[in-house]
């Protein structure tokens, strides 16, 4: 059943390969690439973030994923089956960046609903309907409709839809867009527990601490191109600086340092203050200028 | 989801099962995921409160019936049926451009379509799931409404039979057999088993209309729009073997006319083949043959345009 399995004999979960979309507005002769020749794979068990600003292009390349959208170029696979092939999208739970769902049903009536057109029935979905209610804490709501419940609620509703069939694979677009930070830190430990066990996940993100904070490897895009790529600690250490942490140190020693430093021919002082997330700091950069931040 | 029990859990803490590896099956045609996105949809309708407008209707019908008009009971019954199953008809087709061009666009916009096809599902299974639904919904409430009627009817027959039974045995004039001629030609007019044939071609009729408001609802971007073109192809269905024979008998006409015509032609519905049941409410017997052909001609339309949809549909990206 893998016919894309590479060497190790494993496959990836995700496999985006110089995928370019292009959308065609209106009836003028204008076009928008949304993605542009991008690559990228994304190992399973892992949990990858892509990261950008608004409109790079990261909703688009989750919906071409997921084949609500065909590739104008390239192609992406999911563990080795096509993108639309309907036994690859058995294996992907789906949480679309602010989600609506059915207004008119209740939290248990809509993860029957989903169940049921993953082919599930009786008993066990009803149980899998409970699980999913207490694993995303919503169980004193699951009688209520959907047009009451709060955002932060609607957010973990579909989370608990995406995970309803126990796919292989999460594809989570902006899974903590406009939620408080006690709810996106529940959103944030759910995350990880999906990878604990097992689980592959593919989210997207401009909430930069979040995505360090959960991701094994993130990818960096920037007006639909892929600016870096990398392990977390890979992407945030800059080679050819060394950072010192000290705590405690006085006027003095500082002074002395900077003194040292001065002397010294090829070095000079970048920065001197308190730690802050690089990340944050790369992106803000690869934005600004709309390039890569690398000498 | 396999039928296979599942192994035994390790950790009972662990809120959910570990994913299994390797791709699960996955039927290629599903009728339970079908049956899954038409119950949705009804669940929808009805908790929309579209049923309320059965209000309206008992309103039309019991109106109809307390009309006191001048005429023999055979004609006033005639009336009451004229009007109420006039309503009905008229209800019907409305009630499927309306909820069939409200859903899908709805979908769309709230995203639900997203986490709908992004589960196993085929937009096939979609589109006949939501035409499904209505159907249901439209099928019920045709029911309801008949049965509306039908209270109506039989109760003023039931009046009528019995003031004329004792009106002309108290004249003393008539024989038995002419008092029951007289009932006859009430009866004629009453409630009567042919009547249902009436409903179905409304059913009919309006499964064809909800057909083609699915094909214009996948692409036209309102509602609003999908529901007034949807009443006019309705309308002008109704003038179709006037609007074809003026246009293409006309000599003068350019070829490019006559291809737009015929395109109309096929892309318009007949609905004048449902318009026999006019004569079935005014108590003409029912030719079988008509209601034959008025099936078949109905899933004809349904499989075209289901077809022209999908066509649309499979590639439409969202
Ligand atoms: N259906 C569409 N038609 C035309 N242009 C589109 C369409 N969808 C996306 N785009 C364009 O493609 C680009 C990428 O959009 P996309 O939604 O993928 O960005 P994003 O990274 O998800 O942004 P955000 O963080 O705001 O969600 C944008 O310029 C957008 O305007
Ligand atoms: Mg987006």
């Amino acid at each position: 059943m893998n016919p894309e399995a590479n060497t190790a004999g494993e496959v990836s979960a995700v496999e985006v390969s110089h995928l370019t979309k292009v959308f065609s507005l209106g009836l003028k002769r204008e076009y928008v690439v949304a993605v542009d020749n991008l690559s990228f794979h994304v190992k399973a068990g892992e949990v990858y973030g892509l990261i950008g600003p608004n409109g790079s292009g990261k909703s688009t390349t989750m919906k071409v994923v997921l084949g609500l959208m065909a590739p104008s170029k390239g192609s992406a696979k999911v563990f080795g089956l096509d993108s639309g092939d309907i036994r690859a999208r058995n294996e992907i739970g789906f949480l679309p960046e602010n989600p609506y769902f059915y207004k008119h049903l209740s939290g248990a009536e809509t993860l029957r609903f989903y169940g049921k057109l993953c082919g599930m029935k009786g008993r066990d979905l009803e149980r899998r309907v409970d699980e999913l209610l207490k694993l995303v804490d919503l169980e004193g709501a699951a009688t209520r409709r959907l047009g009451g419940y709060s955002k932060g609620m609607l957010q973990r509703i579909g989370l608990a839809q995406a995970l309803v069939q126990n796919p292989r694979l999460v594809i989570l677009d902006e899974p903590t867009a406009g939620v408080d930070p006690i709810g996106s830190r529940q959103i944030r430990d759910l995350i990880m527990r999906l990878r604990d066990e097992g689980y592959t996940v593919f989210l997207c993100s401009h909430l930069l601490e979040q995505v360090q904070e959960v991701c094994d490897r993130v990818g960096i895009l920037f007006r639909g191109r892929m600016r870096r790529e990398g392990a977390l600690e890979e992407l945030i250490s800059v080679d050819s600086q060394t950072s010192i942490t000290l705590e405690g140190a006085s006027p003095e020693l500082l002074g002395k340092i900077r003194e040292l430093v001065q002397r010294d021919e090829g070095t000079s002082l970048v920065a001197e203050g308190h730690p802050r997330t690089s990340l944050e700091h790369l992106f803000v950069r690869i934005a600004e200028r709309g390039e890569d931040p690398q000498p | 989801m396999s039928d296979e029990a599942p192994p035994p859990n390790p950790e009972p803490d662990r809120a959910t099962p570990a994913p299994a590896p390797g791709a699960r099956p996955v039927p290629l045609f599903s009728f339970g995921r079908v049956a899954t996105i038409a119950s949705g949809t009804v669940t929808q309708l009805v908790r929309m409160k579209t049923f309320y407008f059965l209000l309206a209707f008992a309103a039309v019908v019991v109106a109809a019936g307390n009309f006191n008009l001048p005429a023999t009971p055979a004609k006033e019954l005639s009336m009451i049926k004229k009007v109420s199953f006039g309503t009905m008809d008229i209800f019907a087709w409305l009630f499927a451009i309306v909820a069939t061009a409200l859903l899908i666009p709805r979908d769309q916009e709230d995203r639900t379509l997203y986490t709908i096809l992004s589960k196993p599902v085929r937009r096939i299974e979609y589109l006949l799931g939501k035409l499904g639904g209505v159907l249901v919904v439209v099928g019920v409430s045709l029911l309801a409404m008949y049965a509306i009627c039908a209270v109506m009817i039989g109760a003023r027959e039931a009046l009528f039979v019995a003031a004329e039974v004792e009106a002309m045995t108290a004249d003393g004039r008539y024989s038995d057999a002419e008092i029951a001629e007289q009932v006859g030609l009430i009866r004629q007019q009453g409630l009567r088993a042919e009547l249902g044939i009436a409903v179905l071609a409304s059913f009919f009729k309006a499964a064809v209309v909800a057909a083609v408001t699915i094909f214009l609802s996948t692409f036209a971007s309102s509602s609003l729009f999908t529901i007034i073109v949807s009443i006019l192809v309705f309308l002008i269905g109704h003038a179709h073997s006037m609007a074809t024979s003026f246009w293409l008998h006309e000599t003068n006409n350019s070829v490019f006319v006559q291809m737009l015509v015929k395109l109309i032609k096929i892309l318009i519905p007949d609905f004048q083949l449902f318009s026999f049941s006019e004569g079935i409410v005014q108590g003409e017997p029912v030719v079988y043959a008509l209601v034959w052909q008025m099936g078949a001609v109905t899933g004809a339309y349904l499989l075209v345009f289901l077809l022209l949809s999908l066509l649309v549909f499979v590639d439409k990206e969202f």
